[in-house]
């Protein structure tokens, strides 16, 4: 069984015990248990009232009047009043009650009832405060014998007469219900269905009665039927009444119905008690214990029956929108807190002294609106002395002009009369002092001031700030040989690897071997056409130089006098003797591009160990840094423009099927196995191994001339006819990371340098740039790039200057091919 | 203030190392803004009071703080920092007379060594050939030989008749030839092969027992100079007939990472070499090992030991000559010289005087340095029309040299009467 069931049950049991003790004690005792219920309240009153009835059998007759004066009075006619608008519930109510009454020890309730019994009180509750307190004055005794006919449904007939009947008849009546009570049992829900009809109020509504005064009727029941007026009485009835009736003083007219009421006992103690002050009700204790029920002890049972509605488990929407508010007006300062505003009165109430001491410190100086200094006044001058040199005294034409601008002061010399005095004792007082003084306290006044913030941004700020170059030593600096003896334009120059000899290509169809050092000539390889490109292998175990001319290219050996006699030696045994044939035999297409060939024994004597003749003339050369590859460059050569040789097996590849632009140049990346090629306007980084586009870089340049490598492998220097240096740090993006425009005009050749953070950059310019472009191991930093050194260049031959750059391998030197005949290097 | 150091009064006194010019230390006052020229007139002045037997005038350097005068003393005294104040010690020593060209000795081809012993001067040439000059300037022999330009060249002994000199040659070989001197016949005696690159440059050791070459390949080989095979170590190699015989170096010392531009002997047992790698090593020749390591900044280009002053000067791809003590461990340069507009290329010490040095650079110029004197040389020795390869001065009276103008020029050298 639930606990509220329980609950229930015993208030149920405690009203039954009642019923064996006397009506006050039981009514005393339920209102003690159910005080703090408010909807149990009037169930338990309802109890009391029903327990009456029951009582009424056992009791004498004499008490029975009294229970019959208590079925009339204002309680239980407000329960009647309350009931009617509630309809169906409330008649059931009544029945359950009388059901509980009748089978008081039996112990059948069940959940319906309860639960009808719950909803009622509910009811009861809600509109307990409702009724109006004149309604239990004029309730009419119809109204009483509505409730006993609703106990009695069995004799509805009896209602029209009712009105007639005396209170002794009344009493009997009531007498009757009580004993037919049992009968009634059988069939509730007859009574349910009839009480409407039998509910006959005057429904005159709220009007006074004398308005029906000439009328037969005094009102209307539920029906709309007439309620007749009662026969009238004119004073003798009234007189005889009064003699015969020993009633008459209790006797008082209803003015609803016209029909006389007896008051009852309890009516009239009820009026004693309102007229002596005192509470209405004599059982009610004022004074009784006051039980803390809602407590915040926390009971092993719940002490209401019903669970716990469903938003006592959820945080409260408002009170949390409440809070927010709080919370956000604290944040914001809007509202402070206590304790914050305890201070806040505190420091109100300190008095404030001004630091008359102080030195005034700089907030406070900053606070204080700046003094704008008065803007000074010229300083006199020698007309304004008190003896005036001559020439500023006015001789008569000025003093005539003077005169004559009499009318507009303000256009005269000056704005007073240069006059002489003989000592500064004999000036007078100036009589416009005080006037001028005016004036200028009110210029100062009204003019508006502001002191003129000038910005001033140098030139040296805007600057980046880059190490000076000082600092960045090595770099060359100066010119210290010049190679001469070509008879035409250089075009290119290289070192051998380890840096003590130089070889240059030149127009004239030579190609000389120097000595770093010394810049002497070792030795001159006659070839008797324009040599475009001359390149030192690499490795430093060959002694081989690549020339291009024309349309071949031919493999050098400088000779035993240069270099190691046994690298050489080692050379010409390596190159001596072909690779097997099935090894070197090429397709078709790079057959018609490359053909190789052995030099005869008159080229063999000059130096030259292998021949390669292409299908168009070779512009440019560039080894691979193991020294088995050498990357040419074909001019107009579509998608052949790119051909790879490799020497070892004497073989050629064609790496691009399709062209993808004019190809300037290509040269193998230093570390990995990639091929750079750049086309007029963008660089593409191949990967030769798995034969595919690794990246494109775009310069933003208008015609790419060269590209240069740094020796780590990550950073490219693409150089253009524009005039633009292009470096990308391909690490970084392949967008360009610096556009650096050194040059006046078309740049021609780039180089690193293998072991300084060094770069150098030539062209049509009469100065070659070199510059320190530092590239650091960590990622996050970026290169440096800081030119260091305009080096005055090579003259001019026709538009052309410096046409190819070196670093020496080792040292910060720096070789030029230029076009005027002679190599020069820097150091 | 030109004009307050030109009216200030200087107190000085004269001191002299050299007994015979001793004037009284009394001190003098003169103006501040005096010359060395007006100081020799001053002296030779003072010279005639207390000595008048010395008939004639004399040149005398002034030395003030350890530096040569050549601007006017009040100049000197503010590039010091030194006040005027004070009583000033003013050092003279008869100056350096300069040198006069004497001849002009034309080569074939550039000019890349040189080296004079006694009356004999031993020229290398690109031509790969070695002559031999007397100081007359007479040629005496032309001698063909290597296959590539000779590099370096040497004399080694005297004995009588017999003079044996040693080339070096880009041809990776290293020829020891006899000259006899009175018949005018030269031999070929021994080719030492041992280096993989061109002989840059060699050394021959006080006592004319070995030599050491430096060359491209990094390495520095020691050599023995015996004209037989017996009393060295044996021939690994069976030496081809036509070459003469055939010799291996006694040591190879690696360690240079870059060629190795120059060798000189310090002692009997040790040898500094130069490098491109901008390394200056001492070598000690019996241990074989590095006893120490002198960092520039720049390619060393030569390197010469003076036991006089037991220092090191060393020529660099740059304009300066510096000046390096090898007994400090840390590589501090003591001084720098410098003057040349171009690539110093070869310098030498005098073997006379410990404050003296010669140096030749790609501005075609030779200069004579006062050590005291590191911003200007004493004597600009110019005649060359071209780079100059090699300076010699190991006759105290001759200062050779060498150019890519195809001669060699030779610069007599007066002798001052206290200097040796």
């Amino acid at each position: 069984m639930p606990p509220y069931k329980a609950g229930l049950l015993k208030r149920k049991i405690d009203s039954n015990k009642t019923n064996s003790t006397s009506a006050d004690d039981k009514e005393q005792s339920s209102s003690n248990d159910e005080e703090n219920l408010i909807q149990g309240e009037l169930d338990a009153e309802s109890d009391a009232t029903d327990s009456e009835h029951g009582e009424d059998d056992a009791e004498s007759d004499a008490e029975r009047d009294e229970v019959v004066f208590s079925d009339n009075d204002a309680d239980s006619l407000l329960d009647d009043k309350q009931s009617a608008p509630a309809g169906d519930d409330s008649s059931e109510l009544t029945d359950s009650e009388d059901d509980n009454e009748s089978d008081a020890n039996s112990d059948d309730s069940d959940n319906s009832n309860n639960s009808e019994e719950e909803h009622s009180s509910d009811s009861g509750a809600g509109t307990g405060t409702a009724p109006s307190a004149g309604s239990s004055d004029e309730a009419p005794k119809n109204k009483t014998k509505t409730q006993t006919s609703r106990l009695k449904p069995q004799q509805p007939n009896k209602k029209q007469t009712k009105n007639k009947s005396t209170i002794d008849k009344l009493a009997d009546k009531i007498k009757e219900t009580k004993v037919v009570e049992p009968v009634q049992q059988k069939d509730e829900y007859e009574s349910g269905d009839t009480s409407d009809e039998e509910d006959r109020v005057n429904t005159a509504g709220d009007v006074p009665m004398w308005w029906y005064n000439e009328y037969p009727h005094v009102g209307y029941d539920l029906d709309a039927r007439r309620i007749a007026r009662p026969p009238q009485r004119d004073h003798i009835d009234d007189f005889l009444k009064k003699c015969e009736d020993p009633e008459f003083w209790r006797t008082v007219r209803d003015p609803a119905t016209g029909q006389d009421v007896l008051l009852s006992t309890e009516d009239l103690q009820l009026i004693e008690r309102l007229r002596a002050a005192r509470l209405p009700s004599a059982d009610h204790d004022e004074y009784e214990p006051w039980v803390e029920w809602f407590s915040r002890e926390v009971l092993a049972t719940p002490l209401r029956a019903f669970p716990e509605h469903k938003r006592s488990f959820l945080p409260s929407r408002s009170e949390q929108l409440q809070v927010a508010r709080i919370v956000h007006a604290l944040k914001m300062g809007w509202t402070k807190t206590r304790k914050q505003i305890a201070d806040e009165r505190r420091k109100k109430r300190e008095r404030q002294f001004y630091n008359l001491w102080g030195a005034g410190d700089a907030a406070e100086q900053a606070q204080r609106p700046r003094s704008l200094p008065a803007p000074r006044r010229a300083l006199p001058t020698h007309a304004e002395s008190y003896n005036p040199p001559p020439e500023y005294l006015l001789d008569k034409r000025e003093m005539k002009e003077w005169d004559k601008l009499a009318e507009t002061p303000w256009k005269r010399k000056y704005t007073f009369l240069p006059t002489t005095h003989g000592s500064l004792r004999l000036v007078p007082a100036y009589p416009r002092f005080v006037r001028e003084r005016f004036l200028r306290c009110l210029d100062l006044y009204l003019a508006p001031r502001a002191i003129k913030m000038r910005l001033t941004i140098s030139a040296e700020e805007l600057v980046p700030k880059l190490p000076a170059p000082r600092e960045l030593q090595p770099f060359p600096t100066a010119e210290v040989l010049r190679l001469r003896g070509h008879a035409g334009p250089v075009r290119s120059a290289d070192f051998d690897p380890s840096g003590q000899y130089a070889v240059s290509a030149s127009d004239d169809g030579t190609v000389k071997v120097w000595e770093t050092a010394t810049g002497r000539c070792l030795r001159t390889v006659e070839l008797g056409e324009p040599v475009r490109a001359a390149a030192w292998t690499p490795a430093a175990g060959l002694s081989l130089v690549a020339v291009a001319l024309g349309r071949r290219l031919l493999l050098l050996n400088p000779g035993a006098d240069v270099g190691a006699a046994r690298v050489a030696a080692r050379t010409d045994e390596l190159l001596a003797e072909a690779p097997p044939a099935h090894d070197a035999a090429p397709d078709a297409r790079t057959a018609a591009a490359v053909s190789w060939a052995a030099p005869d024994a008159a080229q063999w004597a000059r130096g030259v160990r292998l021949a390669l003749t292409h299908f168009r003339p070779v512009e440019r050369v560039a080894w691979h840094a193991r020294g088995d590859y050498v990357c040419v460059t074909l001019a107009d050569a579509a998608s052949r423009a790119v051909v790879v040789h490799q020497l070892s097996r004497r073989r050629s590849q064609l790496p691009f099927r399709r062209a993808k632009g004019l190809v300037q140049c290509a040269l193998f990346h230093p570390t990995r196995p990639q091929l750079l090629v750049a086309t007029q306007r963008a660089v593409r980084v191949y990967d030769l191994l798995r034969q595919e586009l690794v990246r494109k870089l775009q310069p933003g340049a208008q015609w790419v001339s060269c590209v240069a490598a740094h020796p780590a492998g990550d950073n490219l220097l693409v150089g253009s006819y524009d005039r633009k240096l292009v470096w990308f740090d391909l690490e970084l993006s392949a967008r360009p990371y610096r556009t650096l425009r050194l040059h006046g005009g078309a740049v021609r050749a780039l180089d690193f340098h293998r072991r300084y953070p060094l770069f150098a950059s030539a062209g049509d310019d009469p100065y070659l740039v070199v510059s320190h472009g530092m590239v650091y191991s960590d990622l996050l930093q970026n290169p440096l790039l800081v030119p260091l050194k305009q080096l005055p260049g090579p003259e001019k031959r026709g538009e052309l200057c410096v046409l190819g750059l070196r670093w020496h391998p080792t040292q910060p030197w720096l070789l030029a091919a230029a076009a005027d005949h002679t190599l020069r290097l820097y150091a | 203030m030109a004009a307050d150091a030109g009216e200030a009064q200087l107190q000085v006194r004269f001191i002299t190392k050299q007994e015979q010019y001793a004037v009284s230390d009394s001190p003098y006052a003169i103006q501040s803004n005096i010359q060395s020229s007006e100081l020799n007139t001053l002296i030779n002045a003072l010279l005639k009071e207390t000595n008048p037997t010395l008939g004639k005038v004399v040149e005398f350097d002034y030395l003030i703080c350890g530096e040569l005068l050549v601007s006017t003393v009040a100049e000197h005294l503010q590039e010091k920092g030194l006040s005027t104040e004070e009583t000033l010690e003013i050092e003279y020593l008869e100056r350096f007379p300069a040198p006069s060209p004497q001849d002009c000795l034309m080569h074939d081809d550039w000019v890349s060594a040189v080296h004079t012993h006694g009356n004999w001067i031993l020229s290398g040439s690109y031509d790969n050939s070695v002559h031999i000059w007397n100081t007359k300037g007479q040629h005496k022999l032309a001698i063909p030989g290597h296959t590539s330009p000779v590099k370096a060249v040497s004399w080694v002994s005297f004995s009588g008749d017999q003079a044996v000199f040693v080339s070096g040659s880009h041809d990776q070989s290293t020829m020891l030839w006899v000259w006899n001197v009175s018949g005018n016949s030269v031999d070929c005696v021994v080719t030492c092969r041992g280096h993989d690159k061109g002989v840059e440059c060699l050394s021959v050791s006080a006592d004319a027992n070995r030599f050491a070459t430096g060359s491209w390949d990094n390495n520095v080989c020691f050599w023995s100079t015996s004209l037989s095979d017996e009393d060295n170590i044996p021939v690994k190699k069976k030496s081809k007939p036509e070459q003469g015989k055939t010799r291996q170096p006694l040591t190879t010392l690696k360690g240079h990472r870059e060629a190795v531009s120059a060798v000189q002997w310090m002692d009997h047992n040790t040898v500094v070499s130069s490098g491109w790698d901008h390394l200056l090593k001492i070598w000690d020749c019996e241990l074989g090992g590095i006893k120490q390591e002198i960092v520039g900044n720049k390619a060393f280009f030569d390197v010469d030991w003076s036991p006089l002053n037991n220092s090191l000067i060393t020529a660099s791809a740059d304009r300066h000559l510096r000046l390096y003590d090898p007994r400090s461990t840390d590589s501090i340069v003591k001084t720098t010289y410098t003057s040349h507009t171009g690539w110093v290329q070869s310098v030498r010490w005098s073997k006379t005087r410990d404050t003296m040095f010669l140096s030749a650079g790609y501005d075609g110029q030779v200069k004579l340095w006062e050590t005291r004197s590191p911003k200007t040389p004493l004597y600009d020795l110019s005649g060359h029309e071209d780079k100059v390869l090699c300076c010699d001065w190991s006759n105290p009276s001759l200062l050779i040299s060498g150019s890519c103008d195809n001669t060699l020029r030779v610069f007599k050298a007066k002798h001052a009467t206290a200097g040796s």
